[in-house]
Parts: C-alpha cells; sequence; structure tokens
C-alpha cells in the first residue's frame, strides 16, 4: 500500500482515513469542531476523483439516516457531526444499534470540552454507552486516523455501528505523519433485503436487543488497555482516554517522573474489558483522566480519583497543567499553579456583516421587544441586545412561539416578538416549529438571515444554495408552504425598508389569528462572496463624539478615536449601516 | 529539539495561515510536530491563539511559562499571552515602538504592497532570530499553502522578515 507523509489537521486526517478505508457514503451537518470533516473528503473527493457521495445533508438525523442505508446494503459509510448535532441524530442511533449494519458504520461526534464553540460540555461517549455501541477515543490526530481503519473492522465484525468521538484539540490540531493513499475501492454491495433487522416489529424488538447485547460483550472481551508509558512498578496508576492522555504524556516526559507513574491508554472507553479492575488492584492510588464526562470511571467497579471524588473538576476542559498539577499533588509534592492568559477580546460580527444591519433594523422596528435568537453567526445579536435566548437549533421559533403562548396564558401584557435564525438553521429545525406556530396562530415576527451560507462552521453550502446539478430549496416557498401568510423579502443593507417591513410584519401578525410573519433579510456572506468595496466611510465635522456608532454596532472597522470615531480603513467595507445609526448624521460613504 | 511556540491575533489576521507555515515547515524539516488552532465563532474578530510544538510533542497545548517564543500581531495580543513565555524566551510583536523585539511588520508589508503579508514578515523575524531553523522548508511550505496570486507577495514578505534579524 502506498505511504504518503503529511502535516493533517485532525479533521482532515478523519476525512483522509474514511476516503483510504473505502467509505462510499459520507454525510454531515455542519458544526464547530467537526465541520472540516466532510468539508476535506469533499476536498480530497476533488482532488483524487473519487466516485463517493460525500454531501451536506439538511440535518444530522437526515444525514444519520442516509448513511446507515448505504451500511446496510454493504458499503463502508460514515456519518460526521458536532456532539449537540448527535442529540438530533440520537433517535435513528438509539434503533440503528438494534438494527445492526453490513458494511462497516462509522459515527463520528466530536465533542467540545471547555466549551468553545457550543452550548454544551456533553460527552458523547455516553450516548455510545446509552445506545450500547463501541466508541475509540483518540489522543493524537494521527491516532484518529488510525481508529478509523479499527472502527470500520469492527463494524464490520461485529455488526454494529462504531463511534470515534474526537475533542476540539483532536479536531483543529495538526500533526505530520505517514498515512495511507487514497485510492478508489469497490465493495460488493447488493440490495438484499434484511427484514429481520430492518423491519423488526416491536415485540421483536428485545431479541435484537439481546442480539445487540451479546455484540458488546464480544467487543468488551476483544477490548485491551496497555500500559504505555512510566513504571508498571509505581504506586500511583492512570488510566487515561484522549486527548488527557496526550497531555499526561508531556506532562510526565517533561518533568522526568516515567519511574513514578503506571499510565494505562484505553483506546475504547466503552465497552471496557471485563476485569479490567484487576490488573489495577497492586496500586496505591488509581486517577482516571477523560474528557470531557467521567464515563470510564463510571464503570470501574473500584474505588479510583478522578472527576467523582472531587480530585479533578468536573466541568470546563482539562490542561496540561491542571494534569501536572494533579499528578504532583498525588505524588505527594506540590507547586505553584502558573497563571493562565487573560480573556481576550470576544468574538463580533465582521465589518460589513449584513446581520448587523438586520439587527439594527429589528432594534429600530420593535422596541422594547423579546428577542428569541439561533444558533449561528448572528448568535453575536445578543452583543447588539437584540438576542435574548439561543438554546439550540431552531429554538428561537418554538420560543417564539412560547413566549407567546406562556404570556398569553398569563395574561401578561404581550411586547414584540422578534426571532432571529439563520437560512441553514431555519432548513434544518426551525421549518417543523415555524408550521406549530402557524397553526397556532402565535403572533410573532421570524426575521430568517439569508445570507446563502453556513458561515460561522466555515461556509459550507445549504439546501438553498445553487450548488451545481443541485436543486436550490426556495426559503420563500418552503415559509409559503408552512402557512405564513406574511412574506417579505428584503436586502439588509437598505435599512429603512428593512424597518419598514419589519414594522409592518408586527401589525400583520398581532392582527388577532393572523399567525407568524416572516421576513427574509437577504444579502450573501461578504466571507464567502467577495463582492467589491462599495466605498468607504467617512467621518465629517458634525461628529459630537458620542461613540454611538462605535458602541451600538460593535463593528471591527470602527474603533473609539482621540475624542472621535477612527475608521479602519483597510476593514471597512463601506456597507453604510453605520450612517444610520449615527445621531448627528456625521458619517457618509465616499468613493475609494 | 523541543520547541513551544504561540501566535497569537485577532480572528481574520491570518493566525491560521502562519500557524500552518510553521508546522509545515517544521515537519519538513524532519522535526515531529503537533500544533492547534481557533476556529468556530471565536474566529469572528475575536482573540485567537495558535500554539506549535515541535519536538517529541502529543499534546497539542503550551503550559503557560514554557512557550521559547511567541509572535503576537499587537502590543495588546502580546500582553494578553506573556504569561505563556518562558524565562528567556522570545517574544516578537508588530509593533511601531522599536523596543527589542518589536518589528514594524505592518508597515513593512504596507511598503511591500501586501498589507495582510504582516504575519509572515513577523515569522520570518522570528524564526532567524531563534537562529535554529534554515528558511527554506518554510519557503516550500508558504509556496505550497499560498493562494497562487498571492504566493510571490508572501514569500516576499518572509524572506523581508528573515533578512531583518541581526
Amino acid at each position: 500500500m502506498a505511504k504518503v507523509k503529511k502535516v493533517l489537521m485532525g479533521n482532515e486526517a478523519i476525512a483522509w482515513a474514511l476516503l483510504a478505508q473505502g467509505a462510499t457514503v459520507l454525510t454531515s451537518y455542519p458544526g464547530t469542531p467537526a465541520s472540516e470533516i466532510l468539508a476535506s473528503a469533499r476536498k480530497f473527493k476533488a482532488e483524487k476523483g473519487l466516485e463517493v457521495w460525500a454531501e451536506w445533508a439538511v440535518n444530522e438525523k437526515v444525514a444519520f439516516e442516509i448513511a446507515l442505508t448505504n451500511s446496510w446494503i454493504g458499503g463502508r459509510s460514515a456519518v460526521m457531526m458536532k456532539q449537540v448535532g448527535l442529540n438530533v441524530a440520537l433517535d435513528p442511533l438509539m434503533s440503528a444499534a438494534y438494527a445492526g449494519v453490513k458494511g462497516g458504520f462509522v459515527v463520528v461526534s466530536a465533542d467540545d470540552p471547555g466549551p468553545y464553540s457550543s452550548q454544551t460540555e456533553q460527552d458523547s461517549r455516553f450516548l455510545a454507552m446509552f445506545a450500547k455501541i463501541p466508541v475509540l477515543d483518540p489522543a493524537t490526530p494521527q491516532e484518529a486516523a488510525e481508529m478509523v481503519r479499527r472502527a470500520f473492522e469492527l463494524s464490520e465484525r461485529h455488526q454494529i455501528p462504531v463511534m470515534l468521538r474526537p475533542t476540539s484539540w483532536i479536531c483543529h490540531g495538526r500533526q505530520g505523519f505517514e498515512l495511507e493513499e487514497i485510492v478508489q475501492r469497490r465493495q460488493p454491495i447488493s440490495l438484499q433485503k434484511d427484514p429481520a433487522h430492518w423491519a423488526a416489529p416491536p415485540r421483536q424488538r428485545f431479541r435484537l436487543h439481546g442480539e445487540l447485547n451479546r455484540k458488546v460483550k464480544e467487543v468488551a472481551r476483544a477490548n485491551t488497555v496497555e500500559l504505555l508509558l512510566g513504571d508498571e512498578g509505581a504506586d500511583l496508576a492512570v488510566i487515561a482516554s484522549g486527548v488527557p492522555f496526550a497531555h499526561l504524556h508531556d506532562v510526565i516526559k517533561g518533568m522526568g517522573i516515567e519511574d513514578r507513574v503506571a499510565v494505562y491508554k484505553v483506546d475504547m472507553p466503552f465497552p471496557l474489558p471485563p476485569g479490567i479492575e484487576s490488573s489495577l488492584e497492586g496500586y496505591a492510588e488509581v486517577l482516571v483522566l477523560e474528557e470531557p464526562g467521567a464515563v470510564v470511571e463510571l464503570q470501574l467497579r473500584m474505588p479510583v480519583r478522578g472527576r467523582l471524588d472531587g480530585t479533578l473538576p468536573s466541568e470546563g476542559e482539562y490542561t496540561p497543567e491542571l494534569v501536572a498539577d494533579v499528578l504532583l499533588r498525588l505524588l505527594g509534592s506540590q507547586r505553584e499553579r502558573p497563571s493562565r492568559p487573560k480573556e481576550g477580546h470576544r468574538p463580533r460580527l465582521c465589518p460589513g456583516c449584513p446581520h448587523r444591519a438586520a439587527f439594527w433594523a429589528l432594534k429600530e422596528a420593535l422596541p422594547g421587544g423579546i428577542y428569541p435568537g439561533d444558533i449561528g453567526c448572528y448568535t453575536l445579536g445578543m452583543n447588539l441586545g437584540v438576542v435574548d435566548s439561543f438554546l439550540c437549533m431552531g429554538a428561537s421559533v418554538s420560543q417564539a412561539e412560547g413566549f407567546w403562548i406562556a404570556l398569553r396564558q398569563a395574561g401578561l401584557p404581550i411586547p414584540p416578538i422578534g426571532a432571529t435564525i439563520g437560512d441553514s438553521t431555519f432548513l434544518h429545525a426551525g421549518v417543523p416549529a415555524l408550521m406549530d406556530a402557524v397553526h397556532n396562530r402565535a403572533s410573532f415576527v421570524l426575521m430568517i438571515l439569508d445570507n446563502g451560507t453556513t458561515a460561522m462552521t466555515g461556509r459550507q453550502p445549504t439546501l438553498a444554495t445553487g450548488e451545481e446539478g443541485k436543486r436550490p430549496v426556495s426559503i420563500e416557498e418552503v415559509v409559503r408552504g408552512c402557512g405564513v401568510e406574511f412574506i417579505r423579502v428584503v436586502d439588509p443593507y437598505d435599512v429603512e425598508t428593512t424597518i419598514q417591513a419589519l414594522k409592518e410584519a408586527d401589525r400583520f401578525a398581532r392582527g388577532e389569528g393572523k399567525g407568524p410573519a416572516v421576513v427574509i433579510a437577504r444579502r450573501p456572506c461578504p466571507l464567502l462572496f467577495r463582492e467589491e468595496s462599495r466605498g468607504v466611510v467617512r467621518i465629517n465635522d458634525n461628529c459630537t463624539g458620542c461613540m454611538t456608532c462605535v458602541h451600538d454596532l460593535e463593528c471591527p472597522a470602527l474603533e473609539e478615536g482621540d475624542g472621535i470615531p477612527v475608521v479602519l480603513e483597510d476593514l471597512c467595507r463601506g456597507c453604510g449601516v453605520c450612517v444610520h445609526v449615527c445621531p448627528v448624521g456625521a458619517i457618509e460613504v465616499v468613493q475609494r | 529539539m523541543r520547541f513551544q511556540v504561540i501566535i497569537a491575533g485577532r480572528g481574520g489576521e491570518g493566525i491560521i495561515f502562519t500557524t500552518v507555515v510553521l508546522t509545515e515547515g517544521a515537519f519538513k524539516a524532519g522535526h515531529p510536530v503537533v500544533s492547534s488552532e481557533t476556529h468556530g465563532m471565536a474566529q469572528r474578530g475575536g482573540s485567537v491563539v495558535s500554539q506549535v510544538k515541535i519536538g517529541p510533542f502529543l499534546s497539542p497545548m503550551v503550559p503557560p511559562g514554557e512557550a521559547d517564543l511567541i509572535i503576537a500581531t499587537s502590543l495588546e495580543e502580546a500582553e494578553r499571552v506573556r504569561v505563556w513565555l518562558r524565562k528567556g524566551g522570545l517574544m516578537v510583536v508588530n509593533s511601531s515602538e522599536g523596543l527589542p523585539g518589536h518589528v514594524d511588520a505592518r508597515k513593512i508589508a504596507l511598503e511591500l504592497g501586501h498589507p495582510r503579508g504582516a504575519n509572515l514578515v513577523l515569522l520570518g523575524y522570528a524564526l532567524a532570530r531563534t537562529g535554529l531553523f534554515h528558511p527554506s522548508p518554510f519557503r516550500e511550505a508558504i509556496a505550497e499553502r499560498s493562494p497562487h496570486r498571492w504566493t510571490q507577495k508572501n514569500l516576499a514578505a518572509f524572506e523581508r522578515g528573515f533578512r531583518l534579524s541581526p
């Protein structure tokens, strides 16, 4: 087999390995830290002219079901998502574990301890355990690539879905290593129906459950936990899984204490090998290091140190210095804890971002309102005071309905309700909620921020994007199909028109029995479609130095200067939204 | 070699590109290397940090007080991440104040007609200052990774930085 030496990001390494292992159907919905897996698979597919299906799906549940189906007829398949995406795909995951697979089926669910880009610090390994499927937990990008092969082999040997669970530092870590070249593979695929597994009636499902239990037992028996580092005869044993193993490795080597610790590495945190406790009995102390949950720790039937006894914190990510502190404490020494870097600047919308214009219009049109928000770049609307909540994908719509119902039930006055959701998120989970709101005649304004891409995760195409060979979904038609009677499409850069449309929408929604009104604010993401700059903003002599433009817009191109705002000309895209914000008409757009 | 680097700046300043060039250049030079970078929401104009570890490391995180080199795109970011620097470590900052370790990379990049090349000026300067690296593998990485229309300008920025070092 031909080999290549490369530096790859963990997500690229996983994509590379999935293709090198012959996956023919790969599906995903973007979400940090998992987004670059499918994006890279699509890139490698194009570079190498592979005949594989590597496509973004409307959401994780659909992505999961499409990939699983290919595995049912014998093809190697993979579905990739972030941990909260796995929640969306939990329904098919649970059932797929019972139904089993034929071609190898790998579920990649990327966790985000910290968290850096997520609502929760949940541990996907718990969902693997919950669904009773094996899960592999890589410590480095190289290991993630190697584990893809293992995952496919396990999946095929035991006819079970297998989870690969990287975390942010694997996904966005880079490492140089040697890996197998990608070649197009052909698999024996046949459409052979398997009703006993595909369509078992509920009363037969306990048999499938029994089958699953037997598979998990077999996998557990073949699992091993090896001494990988340190001295078997030490007093302290550490059981480490995933990235914390990498931290531990560097800490032990850096301090030169290989003789004082015995490190056992867990590649597969579920199902653990039976009787693993017996190999740990001789140690004075056993510490479990894993992230972000206590999956291994909870399975061990012996006293151990870890999260549950408070030796390690129960939230937040592990760092090498935290690992070093705990290790030294258990070894009976102490050191001064190094200070952490200060918090930096919070993220904000890009210069020229159409969302900024849309949010400003929303604030002007529906003052004193309640503003349910959603998941995407536009969550940053909270910096502008027009995102009051963001729960999960699509919840802006259902919570707009929820606020309307709750306030109405309580007999309280109902302020304007202005919900915002992005185009991709709307299609992902907003549509059923909108149907529900129409059905219940819930009165609120929904602004769909349509920038033609899934921007925050790296500008992936959406179903509404006109990719070659695909039929773009029309957001207007979907909204109309849900039964919405008020639909306006506006360009958010045209701030006045957007404000008028939102005001009209609010009047319509509040008319008795009318239901939700939708305004689609449509303008492409400036990161995706590099249009010519429209000019540049200048501050004229009218400026009183009130800094409203700087504070109310949080535009990276506007900074507080010496008494008056300063325009950073190389950042300014001349969108002119600040012109509307200035209370004294001191901002104008001029040609460059 | 055990050499740990922190690169600090704001989202959109090309920190990821600089990280990729450093990581791939070090690997081409024959060193094992792991690195990491900031993606997702934090990238949107917020403060971002990349970490590069050259040598027999597995974890991509540099502990505070252990970085041999910090490259920062502004004094503000430099101050923020200073706790990462080990005693005697090298700090290279984009600044016009002319203090030791300060490089007016932005001005140099503008002179080269390549305002976005300031990071590569800094990287070139920092690598030369360490005296540990030959520039060729990094040039190779820049040539491979640059969009075609920027290749020459990126190389020129790196070169200028590398030759600035005393």
